[in-house]
């Protein structure tokens, strides 16, 4: 039978964990949004080249699994070919955002095409450069229609940071792996993980839902 | 008139330089993926000769010495972690007495198992000391100080399981061993000799134990060093689990150090070796169980 006490005593250390898989996620998502967006628009709007460099990186990057991505940063790329040390930490949200800019550029390119091809052709006869009308016309409808995307990437992320355990991050999974081993029960632990993961992913989704509703626009997609 | 009648901006200088990044990714994976070690290429004399390390040679005086120390958090009682965060276990205050000893800084980081050899040859961590035993195959990457506990492998199932060793071993149903650890290896070299049973990797001699007495594994290899303190803490668990037999001869567990850190391993085996024969070593091991 578990020690509630003792598993009681144990829950500020894997509450600490939250912080670290936020970071994970925030590092990841936010650097899958740097290489994200600008190649979804480097494959809808530039020539056959970018198109082809940008559907190679998507297709590594696609078909890699996390873990294996990971030990290869973290014990290949990294110290061998740029002769890098990079701490575990800075590995795992490097590893997370290269593979998440994959999944990121298909949700951008996706809405960068939803944009009706007509505002462009608008756009440009009215004398506006493509940067320009990408800029200002495209992007903003765009980068609205792609949250409901990037909701759900978060959601994914979320549950894959746990991963970087393999390297030592001592993330929510992690510190409830040792939880388990020191109290000597496993049911009561993994519980609490899965209800901070579901608040987590809630409490996200949520944030990202509000975000949509307050930046929708009328009669575009999805917008009231 | 279409978007394709609209002469293009100049755009080619962006799109060289991210075309060029993402190159340089995919080369760096094609690198990374194909550099594999090659084979030395020096007479088997020559490749016993030490590389230069980090602790080779004694640091100059007055410098704090700072050891980072790996181990695994899932190894009680010689490693796991307590609710405030920080490492305890028979290794953890051994170690502690050593770097109290030498007056070091000791920075606990717990890491995988299953890499945590690599971790060490890679300089992610400076000694190995969490229950791991001397093996010819670890000997080819760490040189170990001296063993300073003994154990015996053990085949563990419930009490309920009227089986003998062999017939267990060919029931072809899931056995239950540490991935990475010695038991793995016992199962690897059992299903080579041809027994017939699954092979069911968990990541902790705790989860094996688990499976076992919730019946998703016949049974579980384990070793006396984990097993026989894990049923004097868990008297529930003795009553119903029994060992079938025994596994091979007695091993050693031994700190692991990198093969060029000879000044390092000369302090901790010193260190070991003063207190092995002190009073206090069987105080540790009373406090943890192992006596």
């Amino acid at each position: 039978m578990v020690s509630l006490g003792l598993l009681e005593s144990y829950l500020p250390y894997m509450l600490e964990g939250v912080l670290w898989t936020l970071a994970l996620v925030g590092g990841g998502l936010l650097l899958g949004f740097a290489i994200g967006l600008p190649t979804a628009i480097f494959r809808v709007y530039g020539g056959k080249v970018a198109k082809t460099i940008v559907d190679t990186y998507v297709w590594i990057y696609r078909g890699i699994p996390l873990i294996v991505l990971l030990f290869l940063y973290y014990w290949g790329i990294f110290p061998i070919v740029f002769g890098i040390k990079l701490s575990a930490m800075t590995t795992s949200i490097l590893a997370l955002g290269t593979r998440d800019g994959a999944y990121q550029s298909m949700i951008f390119r996706a809405a960068l095409e939803a944009v009706d091809p007509g505002q462009m052709l608008a756009a440009r006869s009215l004398g506006m450069g493509r940067w320009e009308a990408v800029r200002t016309i495209i992007l903003p409808q765009a980068l609205r229609i792609a949250i409901p995307g990037w909701t759900n990437q978060y959601a994914i992320m979320l549950k894959d940071s746990s991963i970087c355990f393999a390297l030592g991050v001592v993330e929510i999974l992690t510190r409830t792996r040792y939880v388990t081993i020191s109290i000597g029960s496993y049911f009561i632990p993994y519980l609490i993980a899965g209800i901070l993961f579901i608040f987590l992913t809630y409490g996200g989704t949520k944030v990202f839902n509000i975000l949509y509703e307050r930046v929708q626009i009328p009669g575009l997609v999805g917008g009231k | 008139m279409g978007e394709q009648t609209v002469p293009k901006k100049k755009g080619t200088a962006v799109y060289l330089l991210v075309g060029l990044l993402i190159l340089g990714l995919i080369v760096g994976f094609a690198v990374g993926w194909l550099a594999k070690p090659s084979p030395p290429s020096v007479s088997p004399s020559q490749i016993c000769a030490i590389q230069k390390s980090k602790f080779t040679n004694p640091p100059p005086p007055n410098q704090t010495v700072t050891i980072i120390y790996g181990f695994d958090a899932n190894y009680p009682p010689f490693t796991y972690i307590l609710p405030n965060g920080t490492a305890a276990g028979f290794d953890v205050d051994v170690m502690k007495w050593i770097a109290q000893k030498y007056n070091w800084t000791l920075v606990f980081k717990p890491w995988d198992w299953s890499t945590i050899v690599t971790a060490l040859v890679n300089g992610d961590i400076d000694v190995i000391m969490s229950g791991m035993t001397i093996t010819a195959q670890r000997s080819q990457q760490v040189w170990f100080s001296i063993p300073y506990y003994s154990y015996i492998h053990e085949v563990v199932t419930r009490s309920d399981v009227n089986l003998s060793l062999e017939q267990i071993l060919n029931s072809g149903q899931p056995i239950a061993v540490e991935l990475g650890a010695t038991s793995d290896e016992w199962a690897t070299k059992l299903l080579n000799e041809g027994y017939r049973f699954q092979k069911l990797g968990l990541d902790s001699y705790t989860a094996a134990t688990e499976a076992v007495l919730k019946g998703t594994a016949i049974a579980m290899i384990t070793d006396s060093a984990f097993f026989e303190p894990y049923l004097r803490t868990h008297p529930d668990a003795a009553a119903k689990l029994r060992v079938v037999s025994t596994l091979g001869s007695y091993e050693s567990y031994a700190v692991a150090t990198r093969p060029g850190d000879i000044w390092l391993r000369n302090q901790i085996n010193a260190a070991l070796s003063e207190l092995m024969s002190s009073p206090m070593w069987d105080q540790l091991l009373e406090k943890w169980n192992l006596k």
